[in-house]
């Protein structure tokens, strides 16, 4: 099997499974119960807690234990919206975010809040300028995406910050940082807001945080917490495991992002080879990501005739079910480049060996899926 | 040119004869914190130069070294040349902006052909000349700009943090702190690390009546302690049936008096077992009742070992400062009974007489069980790493 969907999951590591199972088996206890079980568990909670704090470099205070990056997102902008609905109705949002963010302002919109969006230049970074006009006395919220996940643009969180603070110092800056921690080093400090995922650092699914800075106040979305910003026992063995698979993928950043390029640097050199397809990758793309525009051929049909090679690559994002990709849309603004995406997303346990075999399937599935294509034209 | 850490061992220079001593004893506290990390370091009587790919994470461990008097993150040089020292700071300066500056220059060379003064104002030219907007203020300058020449290296740096100053943690020999798990003894611990101690700690359980709770908080103290030894050997006393015993046979205005002769007692007899030359406990004056100086005289005067009490002359302000500045003030506020809470009489004396005290003890035999504590002491090593859970986390 050639796995290269790494952005819409990773395979949960070996040394973090076998934690998943020993706490499952040995921590029995309710972190919250007063006799010694609990206290055991509590005692390894903490741990836990207390490395993540220092691996993203934020308080114990600062962090909200949820499902994962949906959860988070919901938590982040609902929660925040709500609770501070007196000062403003108004959020700004880019084109470049997961689909659930806009699912999210769909929903907000009904309760009568305004969304607007902020253009991006044509290297896929928000536009300065655009977004200094986009922020306005009653913008209380900014929700732009760290990396993004189809074309895995990075923003440059910190400078977008000072824009968005100059012009109004009550709009709060939010980032899903998804596609971002363990792949690159990011600096919770440049954001207010943002959300961490799991289940893309090779940790189990089903566990993610929400970073909330202390200057922030949130409405918690899930309530009976007795103070907690999240009701609910904490599920102590997939946050000891998610706290190992985060130590695992922050320490090896540079190394992994190293060989992860040569890779990328690879693909393309091949791939940019074939007329008719286009890269859809500016500057500012982190290499863990290739996406390409096939044009004549479907990318459903694509992805499936590479799925019996045992072949396994993404459309644009594995929550949009394979629909016109945004990014590529809003940064190349072609509606077939668009809608004809496929998402090839690396790892550091990727092979030049897998990567070979691929091509070599690509190009059998492709020469035979382009000139069908062609003559349904 | 390479980038690295320089630090200044401050007071450690006036202690000429042990000046050898000193610096290996805090090489080895540096080496055991960086421990696990990339680096190198060279080092002489006056400097230490660490070379590392992640200066970041090698100053922020160092920020829990005493001994350190400046932390500076310079540019080293392989030359003293100095045209070359006049390009290189140009290369250095060239992108900043530099508003008011000065330029100091030491020079430990003493046969270099320019005098700091001269070498002060060319080097001043050079930033004149390179930043536009910049002036030179000697009195109040934005930034200082210290080169300093050796006889075949030459330094560049520009701003220095203040290190932990003290003495490196074990040049003054052992002591036995009593840590409870209240905010004035692990400052105690803290301030007398300053001064070079190696630190072992001895708490007192009385299961059921304090739970485990009292005892992991006070392992949590401990472990903060840690962080500025890299580790702290914990003798935990097993309390209960002198506590009870005290109970059932002593006054109870005097509980508190005579419990903790008992614990001076039991510390002294750990510490001179395991070559502590001195107790050292969070005493304030006054703050309890077992804290007035006719108290501190009376219990004091079961033990022999000299005792110090570093915060005795703090306010209780001033104290959780330092416990906020060194995180245990979140930890010592856990609300977990221990020895010296439980029991607490409604009107504690503050004048004790010691040979009231002789006689409530001598009612007594106490001995057998103070014997018996001492015996039945348990050590747990606690380490800044924590490694407790290393093998999930």
């Amino acid at each position: 099997m050639i796995y290269l969907d790494y952005s819409a999951t990773t395979p949960v590591s070996k040394e973090v499974l076998d934690s998943y199972i020993k706490v499952t088996k040995e921590y029995i206890g309710n972190p919250n119960s007063l006799h010694s079980l609990g206290e055991k568990s509590k005692e390894l909670l903490d741990s836990a807690t207390k490395q993540i704090c220092e691996l993203l470099d934020i308080k114990e205070s600062e962090l909200i234990y949820t499902s994962g990056s949906t959860e988070s997102n919901n938590t982040a902008i609902i929660g925040y919206a709500l609770k501070n609905q007196k000062k403003g109705k108004n959020i700004v949002v880019s084109k470049l975010e997961h689909p659930s963010i806009y699912g999210i302002c769909d929903y907000l919109s009904t309760l009568g809040f305004t969304i607007t969006y902020v253009n991006n230049t044509e290297d896929g970074v928000i536009d300065f300028d655009d977004l200094r006009s986009k922020i306005k006395k009653d913008t209380i919220l900014a929700c732009i995406v760290g990396v993004n996940s189809e074309m895995g643009i990075r923003q440059p969180l910190k400078t977008l910050r000072q824009i968005i603070k100059k012009e109004n110092e009550n709009t709060v800056l939010f980032s899903d940082l998804t596609q971002a921690i363990g792949k690159i080093n990011v600096n919770l400090h440049d954001v207010d807001l943002a959300s961490v995922s799991s289940h893309k650092i090779y940790g189990p699914k089903g566990i993610g945080l929400l970073y909330k800075s202390d200057k922030v106040n949130i409405e918690p979305l899930i309530k009976g917490g007795e103070g907690e910003l999240r009701g609910g026992t904490p599920c102590l063995p997939l946050i000891v495991a998610f706290s190992k698979a985060l130590r695992i993928a922050v320490t090896s950043v540079s190394k992994n992002e190293s060989v992860v390029k040569l890779l990328n640097d690879k693909l393309r050199s091949i791939i940019a080879k074939y007329p008719e397809i286009k890269i859809n990758r500016t500057t500012y793309s982190i290499p863990h990501i290739l996406n390409i525009s096939l044009m004549n051929i479907k990318p459903e049909t694509f992805i499936h005739a590479l799925e019996k090679r045992d072949i396994y690559v993404g459309s644009n994002t594995a929550c949009s079910h394979g629909k016109t990709s945004k990014t590529v849309l809003a940064v190349y603004g072609d509606e077939k480049r668009a809608s004809t995406t496929i998402r090839i997303s690396l790892s550091h346990l990727t092979s030049f060996d897998d990567i070979n075999k691929f091509l070599y399937s690509f190009d059998i599935v492709y020469n035979k899926l382009n000139e069908l294509g062609a003559i349904h034209e | 040119m390479n980038k690295l850490i320089i630090i200044k061992y401050g007071e450690l220079t006036t202690k000429k004869g042990n000046i050898k001593f000193f610096i290996k004893t805090l090489k080895k506290n540096i080496d055991n914190a960086l421990e696990s990390l990339n680096y190198r370091i060279e080092y002489d009587n006056g400097r230490m130069y660490i070379f590392a790919p992640d200066l970041e994470l090698v100053e922020k461990r160092l920020n829990y070294i005493f001994g350190i008097h400046e932390i500076i993150t310079g540019y080293e040089f392989g030359t003293i040349e100095f045209d070359t020292i006049k390009e290189n700071l140009k290369s250095l300066v060239l992108d900043s902006k530099i508003e008011s500056f000065k330029v100091v220059t030491k020079r430990s060379y003493k046969n270099y052909p320019f005098t700091s003064m001269e070498i002060s104002s060319a080097l001043g030219g050079v930033v004149l000349k390179n930043c536009p907007g910049s002036t030179v203020d000697v009195h109040n300058p934005k930034t200082t700009i210290n080169i300093e020449i050796r006889s075949n290296k030459s330094y560049i740096y520009f701003e220095s943090k203040k290190g932990l100053h003290g003495y490196p943690v074990g040049v003054a020999g052992k002591g036995l702190l009593m840590l409870s798990g209240g905010i004035d003894s692990p400052v105690a611990g803290y301030l007398s690390m300053k001064r070079g101690i190696r630190l072992e700690a001895v708490y007192f359980e009385s299961p059921p009546h304090t739970s485990d709770q009292a005892k992991k908080k006070v392992e949590s103290l401990a472990r903060i302690l840690s962080n500025y030894s890299g580790y702290i050997k914990l003798h935990i006393v097993h309390f209960t049936d002198i506590q009870e015993g005290i109970l059932k046979n002593v006054p109870h205005e005097y509980l508190i008096t005579i419990m903790r002769r008992m614990m001076y007692r039991i510390s002294e007899r750990i510490a001179l077992k395991n070559n502590c030359k001195i107790l050292i406990n969070g005493e304030s004056i006054g703050q309890v009742a077992s804290q007035t100086l006719d108290s501190m005289n009376v219990i004091n005067s079961v033990v022999n070992i000299p005792v110090i009490r570093p915060v005795a002359c703090f306010d209780k302000l001033e104290i959780i400062d330092i416990s906020k500045k060194i995180e245990a003030y979140e930890t010592s506020i856990l609300p977990y009974e221990d020895c010296c809470t439980i029991f607490v009489p409604d009107h504690p004396v503050i004048n004790p007489k010691k040979d009231l005290c002789d006689e409530y003890e001598n009612s007594w035999d106490w001995k057998t069980l103070v014997d018996n504590a001492v015996k039945t002491e348990q050590v747990i090593k606690i380490t800044s790493k924590d490694n407790k859970f290393s093998s999930l986390l």
